[in-house]
């Protein structure tokens, strides 16, 4: 046996193909020598019947070279040239395959890399078991995610199936000899590490009892910060950094790329307090927590349910309305953005699906033009399933073409989508630094245009094989008759592909003309001429902060080429916000039995002039609003919240309750869309920041020129008011504003070249289906042609075709179009979803494109010559 | 005259082999020889398909049961590939024969029963 397998493989002694071919001639000579001999027909009747006896000469030689030899390589290698030589043959359908299904697969991987970067927000951070716990209120809109201190209490104290641990944003300051840095970092429960399994680079997680009041601080660095600030050395674990003005000691640095939760520098540990404990209103939590041991995902999850309801029975006051669920890790994103990757993906489906019916279509369209080229070789002898391996061979190697560009563009695809939201915003976007192709992605788009492919070509290849011999040969040629069903198949890929691009383009434009109307619309902010920064005080007395924030004002108003100057607690557009629930005294519940909450802000005497607001009642805050015990608890309301709070009444010294504090409304301010104009406007409310002084602010300049060449002038200011404060994430309000709508910039940019690419597939198709009916029906076209027919009747018999698959194709993607634009719909900013307007333009564009994709096949067939095509 | 083509015998599966090596025991033969040995001494009965006779001979010679070899032809004036047997052929052929022998043996005492006696 194993010699025998030596020998295949050696091909010992194996006879050259000549000699092969030798012995079977000679075979054919002797039968004929014989035949001659025993028979009375002629010597040349003898050659004949011997070669009919002997049967199909190159079967039985390919045979005999099939016992010797290892065959399968040698016949890829023969399929492989043969693939190329018929790709060659037809160049232009194979660079339309090829960039069609490129552009699939690019689309689908690209996409498809999002979704799974996404949805693996904490890299090399074991998922299974962890949960993320949101606190939602149905009045709130999409963002409140956040969870509440109380809440936060609760699910530590009450639950038994899960541990809970919170983490919260906490802007830090790093002193060292060489100044004040701003750092991100984050107060962690202690035991945060622990139940989150994070890995540890160097040293350990904090001690038992860190984070308790009068404990000694400590910190752990995330892997890049250690890099960045030690270099890498494990002298840091240990050591000693100032933060604030607190020393802390360094007891461990995470892992290399671990992200919890989003991009930090810094984690202390930090304990609830008590009074945090009771504290409802606020909500700055990010709630996580880890599955125990034996229990299971539902039963964690009804845990929390119990206890929310529970909270809502104790406290109806402040908890009603609101509802803490647990949902999986790889939620834990704004709806935002999970509603965006849904929607990339689903587009980026649509196209994939294009592509791949595009593809099939062409290489329908292709066999069929073959039919006579494939029933001749079979005819020859050629064995149906080498036939068949021709094909397969020639879509394979089609689709490796396609996958290798495909790869290509779908880099390009990501890096231009990871590159489109700016990094510090992006840095909240759990995974979207991390963007990069997806090789499983990547794999699965190819994997799946490769089976369609084959699948597409057997297909054919089935139909081809059983091609009627005779029934093709003896139309000597002259395909007369298109076969209805091939063409019935392709024309409902056609209008198919129509749909979609429609759908696509649809959805692009309504998101393209809604990211317009929130750029050219008017926030209620000023976006020209403006420039905003944060900053972080280091820990100072009230007293001192106040003071701060007072010679800042004016030292701002003093400098040249600012208008106007000021601070504020957050940025209009920035996508912070601090809110604050409220009271009016002698109001009656609110019907939904819920509290009512605003938009905290505390300012500084000069902000409304810088940010653009004005008075449209009463005054400001202004310099009157001190923080001394005597002075008078001013509060100013939006022109929003006096409209619902006190309906044509008169809303200056109406008094508004917020916590057990009175204060009485000075002023109406104009409106401001805090959160853009994509979102609702909301109650909001102004104080004076001398009167809560806030270690985290904002400043906001109002400038004569270019606000970017201003930049190191404020920076300086800053700095000559107190040398301590950290000034960070300095930009232009055109800036933020381009950031607050980059998702959606991106978005409309993303579906707009998926509605692209598949136009073009749609558009390619239809001139690629219309070409070769015109190429099929040459004869009958001609024939029209002899019998009198004008250019005009065959243009329009050809064209109205095409028309009347368009009009199809378009009918299914309004239906189709509606239904997807229902999803954007959150997202639309004075833009609705069933736009008719949108819908018809869009419509109008896609018959355009598809009436000039059908007109030139069109028209060259009423350049038929009949006397030529009658003849072919 | 050769008989209807629905007279002839399908060959055995597996048989061709050992018809080819039992052929081969009288002597060297080439291809055409072979087939013309079967056919005549069969009656035209079996007519063995030129498109299993030579991949049956080069399989056979790779698995080292018979040998070939470019000789002249005795009667014709050029050389003709000609395939002898190996020893391993005859012993192959040995084994074939009495396994043969046993199923027609097998198969005659169904198809036709001895008297009881």
């Amino acid at each position: 046996m194993l010699r025998w397998f030596f020998a295949r493989l050696t091909r010992r002694g194996a006879p050259t193909d000549d000699e092969i071919a030798r012995e079977l001639r000679d075979h054919l000579e002797l039968d004929a020598e014989w035949l001659a001999s025993s028979g009375p027909s002629g010597a040349r009747d003898a050659q004949f019947s011997a070669q009919r006896r002997f049967g199909n000469v190159s079967n039985i030689n390919e045979a005999v070279r099939h016992v010797w030899h290892w065959n399968w390589l040698e016949q890829l290698e023969q399929d492989v040239r043969h693939g190329l030589r018929a790709i060659a043959h037809g160049p232009l359908y194979a660079v339309a395959v090829v960039i069609t299904l490129a552009m699939g697969i690019g689309a689908a991987a690209a996409v498809y890399s999002l979704s799974h970067t996404i949805h693996d927000p904490f890299p090399r951070l074991s998922h299974g078991g962890l949960l993320w716990i949101t606190q939602s209120n149905a009045t709130c809109g999409v963002d409140c995610t956040q969870t509440s201190p109380a809440a936060l209490a609760a699910l530590q104290t009450r639950a038994r199936s899960i541990t809970a641990i919170a983490t919260f944003h906490r802007g830090v300051v790093l002193r060292s000899s060489n100044g004040s840095e701003a750092l991100d970092g984050f107060g962690v429960s202690p035991n945060t590490f622990e139940t989150i399994e994070a890995p540890f680079a160097a040293g350990r997680s904090f001690p038992k009892d860190a984070g308790q009041p009068g404990a000694p601080g400590f910190v752990v660095l995330s892997y890049d910060f250690w890099q960045r600030r030690f270099g890498g050395s494990r002298g840091a674990i240990d050591s000693t950094i100032t933060l604030g003005e607190r020393p802390f000691t360094v007891t461990g640095v995470l892992g290399k790329g671990v992200i919890f939760p989003v991009a930090a520098d810094v984690y202390t540990p930090s304990v609830l307090r008590t009074e945090d404990a009771s504290n409802y209103g606020s909500r700055q939590y990010d709630v996580f927590a880890r599955i125990a041991p034996g229990a299971s995902i539902a039963q964690a999850a009804a845990e929390v349910s119990a206890i929310s309801a529970q909270m809502v029975r104790e406290s109806p006051k402040t908890d009603s309305g609101w509802a803490l669920r647990a949902r999986p890790i790889a939620d834990y994103h704004t709806d935002d953005v999970l509603v965006l990757v849904q929607i990339s993906a689903i587009a980026a489906l649509l196209v994939f699906l294009a592509a791949c019916m595009s593809a099939a279509n062409l290489s329908l369209s292709r066999l069929a033009a073959r039919r006579h080229e494939l029933a001749l070789r079979t005819a020859l002898g050629v064995r149906r399933w080498r036939l068949a391996r021709h094909l397969l061979t020639e879509a394979l190697l089609l689709s490796l073409m396609a996958g290798a560009i495909g790869a290509l563009l779908a880099r390009q695809g990501v890096h231009a989508m990871r590159d489109a939201i700016p990094a510090d915003f992006a840095a909240f976007i759990p995974g979207w630094v991390r963007l990069e192709l997806d090789g499983r992605a990547l794999a699965f788009a190819f994997g799946t245009a490769v089976v369609a492919m084959l699948a597409f070509a057997a297909l054919p290849v089935l139909r081809a094989t059983r091609v009627d011999l005779s029934g093709v040969l003896s139309e000597g040629g002259r395909a007369s008759t298109v076969g209805v069903r091939g063409t019935r198949v392709r024309s409902s890929l056609i209008v198919l592909e129509v749909g979609i691009a429609l759908v696509l383009l649809t959805a692009a434009t309504l998101l393209t003309r809604s990211v317009r109307n929130m750029v050219r619309g008017d926030a209620g902010v000023r976006v020209d001429h403006a420039l905003v920064m944060h900053l972080t005080l280091p820990q100072m007395t009230d007293s001192s902060k106040v003071d701060f924030y007072r010679r800042l004002d004016a030292n701002l108003q003093r400098e040249r080429g600012v208008r106007a100057g000021g601070v504020t607690t957050t940025t209009p557009l920035s996508n912070n916000s601090s809110g604050v629930l409220f009271e009016i005294p002698g109001r009656p519940p609110e019907p939904n039995g819920r509290p009512l909450g605003a938009n905290d802000q505390h300012v500084s005497p000069g902000y409304a002039a810088a940010a653009g607001m004005h008075s449209e009642d009463g005054r400001m805050i202004g310099a009157q609003d001190e923080a001394s015990p005597t002075a008078q608890r001013a509060i100013v309301v939006n022109r929003y919240m006096a409209d619902a709070m006190w309906p044509h009444e008169n809303a200056i010294g109406r008094l508004v309750t917020i916590g057990n504090v009175q204060w009485t409304v000075v002023g109406v301010a104009s409106n401001v869309y805090h959160g853009g104009l994509d979102e609702p406007l909301r109650y909001t409310v102004y104080r004076s920041i001398y009167q809560s002084p806030n270690a985290y602010s904002s400043v906001a300049v109002w400038t004569t020129g270019d606000p970017a060449a201003m930049r190191d002038t404020i920076r300086a200011v800053v700095a000559r008011t107190e040398p301590t404060v950290a000034v960070g994430d300095m930009m232009t309000m055109i800036e933020m504003q381009a950031r607050h709508v980059s998702a959606f910039t991106m978005m409309a940019s993303t579906l707009a070249v998926l509605a692209i690419v598949t136009t073009t597939i749609a558009a390619v198709g239809l001139y690629g289906l219309i070409a070769y009916g015109v190429a099929q029906r040459r004869r009958e076209i001609g024939v029209r042609i002899a019998l009198g027919a004008r250019s005009a009747d065959i243009l329009s018999h050809i064209a109205g075709g095409a028309v009347k698959l368009t009009m199809l194709g378009i009918v299914f993607g309004v239906t189709g179009g509606v239904l997807f634009a229902r999803l954007l719909g959150a997202m639309l900013y004075r833009v609705t979803a069933a736009d008719p307007a949108t819908f018809a333009s869009v419509a109008c564009t896609l018959l355009a494109i598809a009436l000039t994709a059908a007109l030139i096949p069109s028209w060259r067939a009423t350049r038929v010559d009949p006397t030529v095509a009658m003849r072919d | 005259m050769a008989p209807r083509s629905d007279d002839r015998l399908e060959l055995l599966q597996g048989t061709l082999d050992m018809l080819i090596l039992r052929t081969l025991l009288f002597g060297p033969a080439h291809g055409h020889g072979i087939a013309t040995y079967i056919r005549q001494t069969t009656s035209d009965a079996l007519v063995v398909e030129h498109g299993s006779l030579y991949p049956a001979l080069h399989r056979l010679q790779r698995d080292g049961f018979i040998s070939s070899k470019w000789e002249k032809a005795p009667d014709k004036n050029r050389e003709l590939k000609f395939y002898r047997l190996t020893a391993a052929g005859r012993r192959r052929l040995r084994k074939e024969q009495s396994k043969w022998d046993d199923l027609v043996r097998a198969i005659g005492s169904v198809m036709n029963p001895l008297p009881e006696t």
